[in-house]
């Protein structure tokens, strides 16, 4: 069992650092205010290649992987986990477009992605709940060639700076009857909703969508009748929970570097905090928190590239990675003393970050209904 | 166009905080510090891929260092070289910067006919600048240094502009000559994900001293003119010079200080 | 009649546009004090063309002696040509000590004049002094200054050293005239390898914090934001940025992108000046290898004068008007 990353992953890594060290502090400050997301580094992230990560290089991606793509989003997160929580949501979409779509849906709809000349979204969460997928109320009427449309979306990641949206609507009753479908922004009866004022990771776009009697071509199904339920499960475990996880991977690392700086630089009775053996001992559970969290997710990204189903793994990873940024930037909030509760010190900005990232693609509850249905079914 | 950009690995300045001293041996333990492009070389490697842009040709990175940095050369490779040349031996080992910009000559003698070579005026660690116009010295060809900007001209000849202490040189020079950069002459390209796929397919040849023609009393510690007597990593607190007088008189001793070291 | 030169030790004399450069008295002063025991020569070493019109403030220094290598190809800087010139005049002469200003044209050719000799050369040294051995030691910074070297060339001559602007003092007085000499010049318009166009002064533009060689930062100590002016002001006098600790941003006298320090932004300056900050530890860990860090304070136990190469003990509304007056003097060259 080879714990190393490779030549190439190590590189990817370091270049990756270098852009996110460059190209996201000047933009943060703008983000933490507006909420907004920089949509003028799209362009740069498709030309680097982070938006096609996933994407076959046929529609204009590389290919390189899911672990690729949890380093990347890791060392994006390290700086700004707002920019990885839109990024993930993107990678959601070109996933599922390139799993279930068509060859007319991926040529028209990756390269876009892959560029950067638009956000991915994929729309799942009816007001009716996230957690309650057969719950979804969104309808979808065939009417001759056309599906009409009407419901809403909420909660939606990069709602606002997406020209279309992979959206899952009711076509049939229960569980087997929702569909996905690839919903163009332009199309008659799609609307923007309103933006939501998240606590934290802010500067990942987050809103509704509206839909009030849109007309969807039959040509912009995605998948077959009645497939929904499984197009959306599959691109939750697949990309949505790895992609959470590693924002919250990105967290954990900041949380870590923010807390030993401060513990070695910050003097009390004539020596450094780090000294004390309380400190130490945070420190020493932030720092199992991050390895831990770094382990599990390193591991689902492996064994999706190497096509091992990895429900419960994946479910484990976002669960646990999103509490632990929480509990972490906890204890580095604490290790700051008062510092850590102003707003100049970005530490207290890390907690709220973390916070977001609990419920966001998955309810750590839904997680560990996964979790336990597999570990109930482990010894048949 | 035949472009060649030395680059040297250096120990990221990010982990320097990990440099220690060996009192005995009297030198640095470098342990566990990773390495990454000198910073200006990369900048030079930057310049030479601009103009191959501009121009066509090939560009060709050479190190001197050891085995284990084969990874930071990939880099140079993911941004956009060639080829890539590594010159190891052990017999290289302890070499001052003439002795090294002697076996760097050396090698890209074997690579002629080239245009530019392109070098970072000063290294993180070394910090000497002595190496690219010695290279130059060593290949009897013309060099610059301090560079902020390099055009071509259509005959052939470059105009390079050259920083000086208030300002730069505007000068006129032919290939094949050799340029040092200065932080000032670009910001290195982002790599890309496409690129680091393509780098892997990319050739890094390492050549010893038995592929060169070299003369051994000019190689390694034998080789270097330079010889060090001492080391020391001095301490954060500085003894420094406290003055309690006049005010006037202090101002003065001041403004003075600050006119030497050049700051008015 | 030629005289043949007897110094050992030689300074390169740089002059750019009409100007002589102050390195080489730094050099030269330098030079007097190493030869005081040894009783050596120390010369100038002029290279160029018309070169008359630097005798008269060139034989005020007090060198011994004056070589002059006078050519019409030498008028503008060639490192090929000077270096020919001087390889000719070395291999000859046979100096010792050969010494540089680690100037744009002194890194140059010293590095170039030393590969053709194959000699060691310490490059950016802030210190020389002879061994017992009576050879060259020169102390050379390395790894951004976070390592002093002691280096010595025991088996070449000449040894080299190229030295930074600004570590030696001009000499004292020396009541000596030296003796012009002229070197052998043996050039063709061959041996030119490249045309220096025209040389551009360039302006000196407004820097971002983390970027800026020199800071003025201010700290508590300057008390109303009416006094802050003099930390803008000093800055505007030296070309420099203006930094702050916590509480002038608090107070309002600063603004929150010129905090420096712990949570603020790390700095990497040549110069910082701190006045009134008292050196509390989250403010000076944001300045780590700084080449010269100056403090004002009122209070002669600020942990900052531990920090300092040079420190003023006082109140700073008395030293900066004399200090901007100095400082600007210096910069119109009315001083």
């Amino acid at each position: 069992m080879d714990f190393k990353l490779s030549e190439r992953e190590e590189l990817l890594r370091k270049s990756m650092r270098e852009f996110a060290e460059k190209e996201i502090p000047p933009r943060m400050e703008a983000m933490e205010e507006t909420g907004e997301f920089p949509v003028d580094l799209l362009k740069k992230m498709g030309d680097v290649g982070i938006l096609g990560v996933i994407t076959p290089p046929e529609y204009g991606g590389t290919g390189m992987g899911n672990l690729a793509r949890i380093i990347i989003l890791e060392e994006m997160g390290r700086v700004c986990p707002a920019i990885p929580m839109a990024l993930q949501v993107h990678h959601m979409a070109t996933q599922a477009l390139s799993k279930f779509g068509n060859e007319e849906q991926k040529k028209r709809y990756l390269p876009p992605l892959a560029k950067g000349e638009t956000m991915g979204v994929v729309a799942v969460t009816d007001p009716t709940g996230g957690s309650d997928v057969a719950g979804i109320k969104t309808s979808a009427k065939l009417d001759g060639d056309n599906y009409i449309l009407n419901g809403r979306k909420c909660f939606i990641t990069n709602s606002h700076v997406s020209d279309f949206w992979v959206v899952i609507a009711r076509t049939g009753e229960g569980g087997r009857g929702l569909s996905a479908f690839i919903v163009e922004k332009s199309f008659s009866g799609a609307k923007l909703g309103r933006k939501e004022n998240k606590v934290g990771l802010r500067g990942a776009n987050t809103g509704e969508l509206v839909f009030q009697n849109c007309v969807v071509p039959k040509a912009n199904l995605l998948g077959h009748e009645g497939e929904g339920m499984n197009i959306a499960i599959q691109n939750i475990g697949e990309t949505g929970r790895p992609g959470m996880a590693s924002v919250a991977l990105g967290i954990l690392n900041a949380v870590l570097e923010q807390a030993v700086k401060f513990a070695n630089e910050r003097t009390l009775y004539g020596k450094s905090i780090g000294t004390l053996q309380a400190v130490q001992w945070h420190i020493a559970e932030i720092y199992a928190d991050l390895e831990i969290a770094r382990l599990l997710v390193y591991r689902v990204g492996w064994m999706r590239d190497n096509n091992i189903r990895c429900d419960a793994e994946s479910a484990l990873a976002k669960q646990f990675a999103c509490e632990a940024a929480a509990r972490s930037a906890r204890k580095a909030i604490e290790i700051h003393g008062s510092y850590g509760v102003m707003k100049e010190y970005p530490v207290q900005r890390l907690l709220r970050d973390a916070l977001v990232t609990i419920p966001a693609g998955g309810t750590g509850e839904i997680s560990k209904l996964v979790m336990s249905r597999h570990a109930l079914n482990m010894f048949k | 166009m035949r472009i060649i950009a030395c680059l040297k690995p250096v120990p990221d300045p990010k982990h320097w905080g990990r440099l220690a001293l060996d009192p005995k041996t009297k030198t640095l333990i470098r342990e566990g510090i990773p390495n990454i492009i000198n910073p200006l070389d990369k900048k030079a490697l930057e310049a030479a891929l601009q103009l191959r842009e501009r121009e066509g040709g090939e560009v060709i990175t050479i190190s001197m260092a050891p085995i284990s940095t084969k990874p930071v050369l990939r880099e140079g490779l993911a941004m956009g070289a060639d080829w890539s040349i590594l010159l190891s031996d052990l017999a290289f080992v302890g070499s001052d910067a003439l002795a090294t910009s002697y076996i760097l000559a050396t090698a890209i003698k074997k690579l002629a006919p080239y245009d530019l070579i392109l070098c970072g005026d000063q290294t993180l660690d070394g910090c000497t600048s002595l190496v690219s116009p010695q290279i130059a010295e060593f290949l009897d060809i013309p060099n610059l240094m301090h560079v902020s900007a390099i055009e071509a001209q259509t005959r052939g000849v470059f105009r390079v502009r050259s920083q000086i202490e208030y300002g730069y040189m505007l000068v006129e020079i032919m290939p094949p000559m050799v340029l040092s950069v200065v932080k000032e002459v670009n910001e290195p390209r982002y790599i890309t994900l496409m690129n680091i796929l393509e780098a892997e397919r990319k050739e890094i040849r390492v050549w010893s001293s038995k592929d060169l023609s070299l003369d051994e009393p000019w190689v390694g510690l034998k080789g270097s003119p330079s010889q060090m007597a001492d080391l020391i990593i001095p301490t954060m607190k500085r003894k420094g010079e406290i003055l309690q007088e006049e005010p006037l008189e202090m101002a003065n001793v001041l403004a003075d200080r600050l006119h030497r070291y050049r700051y008015c | 009649m030629a005289k043949t030169p007897q110094s050992k030790v030689w300074v390169f004399a740089e002059h750019r546009e009409g100007k002589l450069a102050e390195v080489e008295l730094e050099l030269l002063g330098k030079s007097f004090e190493l030869t005081e025991l040894t009783g050596q020569k120390v010369a100038l070493v002029l290279m160029g063309h018309q070169l008359n019109r630097f005798y008269e403030e060139i034989l005020s220094f007090g060198a011994d002696e004056i070589l002059v290598a006078e050519h019409p190809l030498l008028k503008s800087y060639c490192s090929q040509t000077y270096v020919k010139v001087l390889e000719n005049a070395i291999r000859k002469h046979q100096p010792e000590i050969f010494l540089l200003g680690a100037t744009a044209m002194g890194t140059d050719l010293g590095a170039r004049l030393a590969a053709r000799l194959r000699t060691g050369l310490a490059a950016r040294c802030i210190d020389l002094t002879i061994s017992s051995e009576k050879k060259l030691l020169a102390v050379v910074p390395g790894w951004g200054g976070n390592v002093l070297a002691t280096v010595h060339s025991p088996f070449t001559n000449p040894q080299m050293a190229t030295v930074t602007p600004g570590v030696f003092d001009m000499p004292k007085g020396r009541n000596v005239t030296g003796q012009i000499i002229p070197l052998e010049v043996k050039l063709k318009p061959g041996d030119v390898t490249y045309q220096i166009l025209e040389i551009r002064r360039e302006e000196v533009q407004e820097l971002a914090l983390e970027r800026a060689e020199v800071v003025i930062a201010g700290g508590w100590g300057i008390g109303s934001k009416e006094d802050w002016q003099w930390i803008e002001n000093l800055a505007s006098a030296l070309n420099g940025v203006v930094g702050a600790t916590r509480p002038p941003v608090d107070e309002g006298w600063a603004k929150e992108k010129q905090m420096i320090g712990q949570s603020g932004r790390t700095i990497h300056p040549k110069l910082y000046i701190g006045i009134g900050i008292s050196g509390e530890m989250h403010h000076m860990v944001g300045i780590k290898g700084v080449e010269m860090i100056v403090a004002i304070n009122q209070d002669p136990q600020a942990l900052i004068f531990e920090w300092c190469d040079l420190g003023l003990v006082g109140d700073f509304k008395e030293v900066i008007p004399p200090l901007i007056k100095a400082i600007q003097n210096y910069k119109e060259g009315t001083h």
